[in-house]
């Protein structure tokens, strides 16, 4: 009874079956008292007798609806005058007391009947109420939940669906403010056939509700509700209509209410914190070029300015210099060249990696080679330089894109060797991790300070902001690109000798494939 | 042989490149011609016969892939192609349509010189592009048909693929070979997509023939390319 679910489909056949099981109650239970009491109307007196009909008329009004306790109050009222207030076999009754305890019963069983109805109906009232409580319980709490439009408004319509029936649908206008026809064209349903573009293009625009038995299109087959939010109506939900009128009923419409305000809440919540963050991105974005444009003129304008002043003296002085101040000139600018194209690289590197362009060509790879490449790359560099690797043999194959992690390593190495005395060594440590490998380099340097160990690897940042040494303040920041593509981590400490301690967290993914050994028989 | 200079052959869009590779390379005593489109590079080349030719990939015209096969076609002039940084894709394709070295943008002249030295060198020993019976650098050894290596005068056992992969690099002393290129001659091109082996197999050789297999002296890693063996330690 306290499912509405019950009333849908086949409604009216429920309610035959309700209504001729409650009058076959109302006579049945009369008539057993009488044939139970019948025999005992010698030793019982009158008024026991209207007890137990009035037994009966309690018991019923009690478990049974209020039409089958009245018609039980009626049937025993006659009963109790036909067979046993006398005249017998006589509706009439002689007894002045018998008419009264009849006429007392009576009115006994119809109040009682009234108020087993109340109660029974107040408790139909509380458990629909407590269910509709928790049904939307449930849906602000799956609402609170979601984060994406998409999914609220699935999260929306699945309610929807199971509270009230039918197929239904939600449409949302596109940035031009027209309703998308692209569900009309994917779906073959019986709710997309009825729908009517224009009528929810109306509802959008009017705010109202229209459609089948509304004012508005009353003769069209579905109902369009408005989604009426804060900032006017954000879209349309289009209801199939069904028999019953289920969604006439004040109480479901008020619900139905309530599942739509929720829904538009949440959907203008992800709206807003979407818009929040478009901002905040926006804003990073414009933070980002001034800082890459402040970065980009003074060190490419730096060494620029060097390289036109030598070579314009060198084109233009040139009969008054001697050898030794050509050479010191050339030497300027092939030196200054070089820096100006590190830098271009790495500002092409940052630009590539944050635009999503670089694709990870993965492969299979022995760490050792990957480290062995690196130091290669950097031959000249670290030509004067003692370089400690540790790493156990045969260690598992790694699966990455070798040429962006040696250019980590390469900046890694490349950091250590400018910030570390050439005298003392730097040191990489290859270790297998619980579910990796780690990386490690490190050198005898003065360290990080630790307010800067999260700083170093953001874009731009330089610990010392003109100093000859640092760069553009991008090495590291290509790191930490490169490393999170890879699913791993970077992070810097100080190593307790003192020097900076790098390391790289590598996770494995998947595992190693395997080889077909050759046979072991050696040349 | 010493009194005609070898022709080098300079296909480059950029007219700035060209006065730089004409200087350097005159000075170290080769002629150049260059071109700046990839048609009147393929003229040039049947008309002048160079010795050498340097080609820059992003030419305006032709693509450089499809320049490398057409000169491949008829001829086995050797090729050092010139690329931007980051298009290790495009290097490999470019050596396995038959391009003999690459160098990536900027380059040092100096390194230019010594490639371009190695590959006339390798053309007027071995016209037919074999290697020698013997091959030393440093401390290695490698005595190609008796199939015997030595570290100083310690002979290395090799198992056949170990020596065959070395043999390969040999053959190229000097030169990069693709990760494609070794996997077809010594695993066959069943295993062309089976780059781990390559690895592996590189990595036993290393601990074989370095005295420091994570930074070593003589089979080098071209990351995202190949391998080269290093011939002049």
């Amino acid at each position: 009874m306290t499912d509405p679910h019950h009333w849908k489909g086949g409604g009216k056949q429920y309610f035959n079956k309700y209504v001729y099981g409650n009058i076959l109650l109302g006579l049945l239970v009369p008539s057993l008292l009488t044939l139970f009491d019948w025999p005992f109307r010698d030793l019982l007196t009158s008024s026991n007798i209207l007890m137990f009909y009035l037994l009966g008329v309690f018991f019923i009004a009690l478990h049974f609806g209020f039409l089958s306790s009245i018609l039980a109050s009626f049937t025993s009222a006659v009963a109790f005058a036909f067979f046993f207030a006398p005249p017998i076999f006589s509706l009439e009754i002689a007894d002045q007391e018998n008419l009264v305890g009849l006429i007392v019963m009576l009115v006994i069983g119809v109040v009682t009947s009234n108020q087993a109805e109340n109660i029974r109906n107040q408790a139909k009232v509380a458990a629909q109420r407590e269910r509709r409580a928790s049904a939307l319980y449930n849906l602000s709490k799956e609402l609170a939940e979601a984060r994406l439009e998409i999914d609220i408004s699935d999260i929306g319509l699945r309610h929807i669906n199971a509270e009230f029936g039918g197929e239904n649908l939600f449409l949302f206008p596109d940035s031009e403010g027209r309703l998308s026809d692209s569900v009309l064209l994917t779906s073959h349903s019986a709710l997309h056939s009825k729908l009517v573009l224009d009528i929810a293009e109306w509802v959008l625009k009017n705010g109202e509700m229209a459609g089948n038995g509304l004012v508005h299109f009353s003769s069209e087959a579905l109902r369009y509700m408005p989604l009426n939010g804060s900032t006017g109506c954000i879209g349309v939900l289009v209801l199939e209509s069904k028999e019953d009128g289920l969604l006439f009923l004040s109480d479901q419409r008020q619900l139905l209410d309530t599942y739509v305000n929720q829904i538009v809440h949440a959907l203008e919540r992800a709206r807003s914190a979407e818009q929040a963050k478009t901002a905040t991105l926006k804003m990073q974005a414009e933070t980002l070029r001034s800082s890459l444009l402040s970065s980009i003129s003074h060190d490419l304008r730096n060494p620029l300015a060097t390289i036109v002043g030598a070579a314009s003296t060198l084109d233009v002085n040139a009969a008054f210099l001697d050898n030794d101040g050509k050479k010191k000139l050339l030497t300027v600018i092939s030196e200054e060249a070089q820096r100006m194209s590190d830098l271009t690289i790495k500002i092409l590197d940052m630009a590539r990696l944050e635009a999503g362009e670089v694709v990870l060509n993965k492969q299979w790879y022995t760490p050792e080679e990957i480290i062995g490449s690196a130091i290669r790359r950097l031959d000249k560099k670290l030509k004067d330089r003692k370089i400690n690797i540790v790493m156990p043999e045969h260690l598992a194959l790694i699966h990455v894109d070798a040429v962006l992690l040696q250019q980590v390593l390469v900046n890694l190495l490349d950091n250590a060797d400018k910030y570390s005395p050439l005298a003392l060594p730097i040191d990489i440590l290859v270790e297998p991790s619980q579910n990796g490998l780690v990386i490690s380099v490190a050198d005898h340097g003065t360290g990080i300070n630790e307010i800067y160990q999260q700083k170093v690897f953001e874009k731009f940042f330089r610990i010392h902001e003109e100093s000859a040494q640092s760069g553009v303040g991008l090495g590291l920041s290509i790191c930490r690109a490169i490393v999170e593509a890879h699913a791993g981590r970077i992070q810097v400490t100080n190593r307790s000798g003192g020097g900076a301690l790098f390391k790289i967290y590598l996770p494995v993914l998947e595992c190693p494939p395997s080889i077909d050994l050759e046979e072991k028989d050696d040349l | 042989m010493k009194s005609v200079k070898p022709l080098i052959l300079v296909i480059e869009d950029n007219y700035q490149l060209h006065i730089l590779l004409r200087t350097t390379l005159e000075s170290f005593n080769y002629q150049v011609v260059t071109s700046l489109t990839g048609q009147e590079g393929l003229v040039m080349a049947r008309k002048h016969q160079p010795s050498l030719l340097i080609l820059d990939l992003g030419l305006p015209d032709i693509d450089g892939q499809e320049l490398i096969c057409r000169f491949r076609k008829g001829s086995e002039v050797p090729i050092i192609v010139l690329s931007a940084r980051d298009q290790e894709e495009d290097i490999t394709q470019a050596l396995d349509h038959g391009a003999d070295d690459y160098l990536t943008k900027p380059f040092s002249p100096s390194v230019l010189i010594s490639r371009i030295n190695a590959l006339l060198r390798r053309v007027a020993k071995n016209p037919s592009g074999g290697a020698n019976e013997v091959f030393r650098v440093g401390d290695l050894t490698i005595e190609l048909t008796r199939r015997r290596v030595f570290v100083g005068a310690k002979e290395v056992n090799l198992t056949p693929i170990e020596f065959n992969l070395l043999s390969e690099l040999v053959r190229h002393a000097g030169f990069v070979v693709t990760h494609r290129h070794l996997l077809e001659k010594v695993w066959g091109v069943s295993h062309i997509e089976h780059s781990h082996y390559l690895r592996i197999y590189m990595g036993q050789l290393r601990h074989k023939l370095e005295s420091n297999p994570a930074s070593p002296r003589y089979l080098l890693t071209e990351a995202g390319v190949g391998y080269r063996l290093n011939e002049n330690n």
